[in-house]
């Protein structure tokens, strides 16, 4: 998992008040809980855009007061109408500990069914995740080039090395729905045998995780 | 048109619009979207209308959700009558849109189809939008 790093200033003054200042200012306050204690800091607004606007899950480095604390993003606000960011929630990552995450789903292929025609539809682009430090995944890899129309791939059929995912195993990631442009399958006679393993989808997906 | 199957009460009190939008402010289950900029009554008529509009230029690509329903009912007097005699009859459905609250949601289609798409639906929608994309959004 990648690193990136934040510098921040411990925050003097609590409250909505300050808040509203340091916004104003174009710095976003953040808090880090889950250690020893809450640490209340703020950061410049900008040095949160490559951590936010991607589709990979990351670690921070937070230098704040002269210290430097590893965390996740736990929890994001942003303004209805301007959607910049108001608040960060980070959550502290302690050596040995398990922490929960989101980390986004990868589809990795052009699916069989999709070039037969049929559609891919994606259902969960993010899947929760509890791993220690060393096991957390950036992002989830999932090869669906032998997905056929009419199959799944579900979170049961995702192998995971070091992380475990807490999603119900039998939730649907992604699917090939079928089209008015579809096209019946022609290898679908000739490889029978091989139909009956991936009934469900789920053995024709192969799932990596990039950590 | 949309309106709400069975109701508690036939006719509701106008109410104020205050404030922003705090539930329904972010993109759910599509890509992209328009967002209110003002506080509104978009009737279900004018939801259809945009629907429609968005639809055709996608042309059965992609897919549309509308994340605004019409549960407030609106009453009206006839023409010609004076004040008085109890409040008029059901006239039509609106929904409550308050600054900040996203109106449809588009996927399945590329940024360009998407903004274009979205903007003949905002032609027919009463208020000031903006498009809108998911955060972590890659380019296909």
């Amino acid at each position: 998992m990648k690193t990136i790093a934040i510098e921040g200033t411990l925050r003097e003054e609590l409250g909505s008040k300050s808040a509203k200042v340091m916004r104003r200012e174009g710095n976003v306050p953040c808090v880090i809980y889950g250690g020893e204690e809450n640490i209340h800091f703020y950061a410049s607004e900008g040095s949160f855009r490559d951590l936010l606007y991607t589709p990979e899950a990351h670690l921070v480095a937070i230098t704040a007061g002269g210290k430097t604390f590893k965390a996740v993003i736990r929890d994001l606000q942003f303004h209805p109408v301007t959607d910049a960011l108001e608040h960060v929630d980070f959550l502290e990552v302690l050596p040995g500990k398990e922490v929960t995450i989101l980390v986004p789903v990868n589809l990795v292929g052009n699916a069989r069914g999709v070039r037969n025609g049929g559609r891919l539809k994606v259902i969960l682009r993010k899947l929760r995740v509890r791993a220690t430090e060393e096991g957390l995944p950036s992002m989830i890899d999932i090869n669906i080039e032998n997905l056929r129309i009419g199959q799944a791939v579900r979170v049961r059929d995702i192998e995971n090395a070091g992380f475990e995912i807490l999603n119900e195993p039998q939730r649907t990631i992604a699917a090939i729905q079928t089209s008015r442009t579809a096209v019946e399958d022609e290898d679908e006679e000739d490889e029978e045998g091989g139909e009956e393993a991936t009934a469900e989808g789920g053995e024709a997906a192969e799932a990596t995780a990039e950590a | 048109m949309l309106q709400p199957k069975k109701t508690k009460h036939r006719k509701h009190f106008k109410g104020r619009m205050k404030g922003n939008a705090h539930r329904g402010s972010t993109i759910a289950f599509g890509s992209f979207g328009i967002k209110a900029l003002d506080e509104i009554f978009i009737t279900s008529r004018q939801i259809e209308a945009a629907r429609i509009a968005a639809t055709r230029y996608m042309k059965r690509e992609g897919q549309l959700w509308i994340r605004i329903f019409p549960d407030k009912p609106i009453t009206n007097k006839p023409a010609e009558v004076r004040m008085g005699k109890g409040k008029g009859a059901l006239d039509h459905w609106v929904a409550v849109v308050k600054p900040g609250r996203i109106i449809f949601e588009l996927d399945g289609v590329s940024s360009e189809v998407a903004k274009e798409a979205l903007r003949l639906a905002a032609q027919k929608l009463p208020v000031k939008t903006k498009f809108v994309v998911r955060r972590d959004y890659v380019g296909a």
